[in-house]
């Protein structure tokens, strides 16, 4: 059985920064549950109150700001956003990524908030919104703060967040003109093996501008910006193109790894290069079919 | 004394109140409060799908849902799927088609099956494949559990509609 807890389920903002402050520290915010339950269920977490915040309306729906940068609040669910016309328009690699992640149960109650929180390094989202220069918002009772996904994310399980702030959304910048964002990943399990997202900007039929994340192989997922480096200037349509793939894949070769239940490290670093291969493509694809 | 809420939500279309602590989960309401031993648990970590369950139509895991969570909700268990002792299709077609062995991972099946169909009511092979991915058996090897539900689902009335018109569908009573 999960181990007693207090319940609070406030409906505003506020209110759910006032229960935790009245808690004096022994609390924790819940969402979908997929994760923190877990955790409290096997014992490794002995939480006092927990705070529900899936009724806070600042933690909900999917919009284009006016800036036309992705707000998806922290409390919107995997299949809410996998369903939504305007994710699929905007962001079509996070929708796809979204239909393949975990089961549908998990995709049914989980929340982008909650995964990007708990921060397991095989998670799909945090390597993809990490590659687009996501961020993430976060408030407490002192105040908010706004962080990029590779200042949230310091390590395996662990984030930026104070124990007293709750995320309330994530931000994606729009997409550059000519500019294509992809995921891909391979899964044996519910979580992947390696995953591999790129973002680059193809202007006159080359690539101008490029950004390389890979998740699940090492702790945390991590820009690779030796692989973005190598695809830059590259032809995105001819035999350069290749060539600079095969270079990019080469400075995959020394990131870090870690051997898990997937593979060997060696291993886990041969699949991220195959990744990035069918990455690159993606992309490019999106990026031209943009142009 | 410990915190107890109530909570009300209907299941299987009978309306409940109940009075249950925060930490219970929609699984251990449902087995050891309501008798409805029919929702499995085995991995308790919502990795296998056997508590499978349908939660305002969702497919949930009730292994890892808090019960206070469906207050206010129409919640589905494989006890709800048959009609005055008549199996519901889905049901009917893990008969015809032998989907199930030991039968623990039944339930499950047959509720992330009816969530897919009533979803998607003509689905591809591969979108129940990939619509049942988390639900694990260990005995079928999944082909005769992914006919059933193809069986079950609009196009398969279809096509045995369309057999049994060209006269090459056997009839029931001749199994």
């Amino acid at each position: 059985m999960i181990p007693r807890f207090s319940l609070v389920r406030p409906h505003t903002l506020d209110e759910a920064l006032a229960a935790f402050e009245a808690t004096g520290g022994d609390a924790a915010y819940l969402a979908g549950g997929t994760e923190l339950l877990q955790v409290m269920k096997l014992g490794f977490a002995q939480i006092g109150t927990l705070i529900d915040v899936k009724r806070v309306p600042d933690l909900k729906g999917i919009e284009r700001r006016p800036d036309g940068w992705l707000r998806l609040g922290a409390a919107v669910t995997h299949r809410e956003i996998e369903r939504s016309e305007l994710v699929r328009h905007e962001l079509p690699a996070l929708a796809g990524l979204e239909l393949h992640l975990a089961n549908a149960r998990v995709r049914n109650a989980g929340t982008i908030g909650g995964n990007l929180a708990f921060a397991e390094p095989h998670s799909d989202p945090a390597t993809f919104l990490l590659a687009c220069g996501a961020t993430v918002l976060l408030a407490s009772p002192s105040g908010r703060r706004e962080l990029p996904i590779d200042e949230f994310v310091v390590g395996p399980l662990f984030t930026a967040r104070e124990a007293d702030e709750v995320m309330i959304s994530v931000q994606v910048p729009p997409a550059a003109a000519g500019e294509g964002r992809s995921y891909d990943k391979l899964a044996f399990f519910e979580r992947p093996a390696a995953s591999v997202a790129v973002r680059l900007t193809v202007r006159d039929g080359a690539i101008t501008a490029a950004t390389v994340a890979v998740g699940s192989v090492g702790p945390v997922p991590a820009l690779v910006a030796g692989a973005a480096e190598a695809l830059l200037g590259a032809d995105a349509g001819g035999d350069g193109l290749e060539a600079a793939v095969t270079a990019a894949s080469g400075a995959l070769a020394d990131i870090e790894a870690e051997a898990d239940l997937n593979g060997s490290a060696d291993y886990k670093r041969h699949l991220a290069a195959v990744l990035l291969r069918r990455a690159v493509a993606a992309a490019i694809r999106e990026a031209q079919a943009d142009a | 004394m410990h915190e107890l809420v109530t909570i009300e939500l209907s299941v299987n279309g009978v309306a409940r109140s109940l009075l249950i602590e925060p930490r219970e989960t929609l699984a251990e309401v449902l087995r050891d409060r309501l008798g409805l031993t029919g929702t499995k648990v085995s991995c308790d970590a919502q990795v296998c799908g056997a508590c499978t369950v349908l939660v305002d139509g969702l497919a949930m895991s009730a292994c890892t849902y808090l019960a206070v969570d469906a207050d206010g909700r129409a919640v589905r268990t494989v006890e709800g799927l048959a009609t005055d002792g008549v199996l519901a299709p889905v049901q009917q077609a893990f008969v015809d088609k032998a989907a199930f062995q030991c039968g623990f991972c039944t339930s499950g099946m047959l509720m992330a099956a009816t969530a897919l169909l009533e979803d998607n009511p003509t689905p591809t092979r591969e979108e129940v494949v990939r619509g049942l991915e988390g639900n694990i058996c260990r005995c079928t090897g999944y082909v005769p559990i992914v006919e059933a539900v193809l069986a079950a689902s609009r196009a398969g009335d279809a096509a045995g509609a369309a057999r049994i018109e060209q006269g090459s569908e056997n009839s029931g009573g001749a199994r």
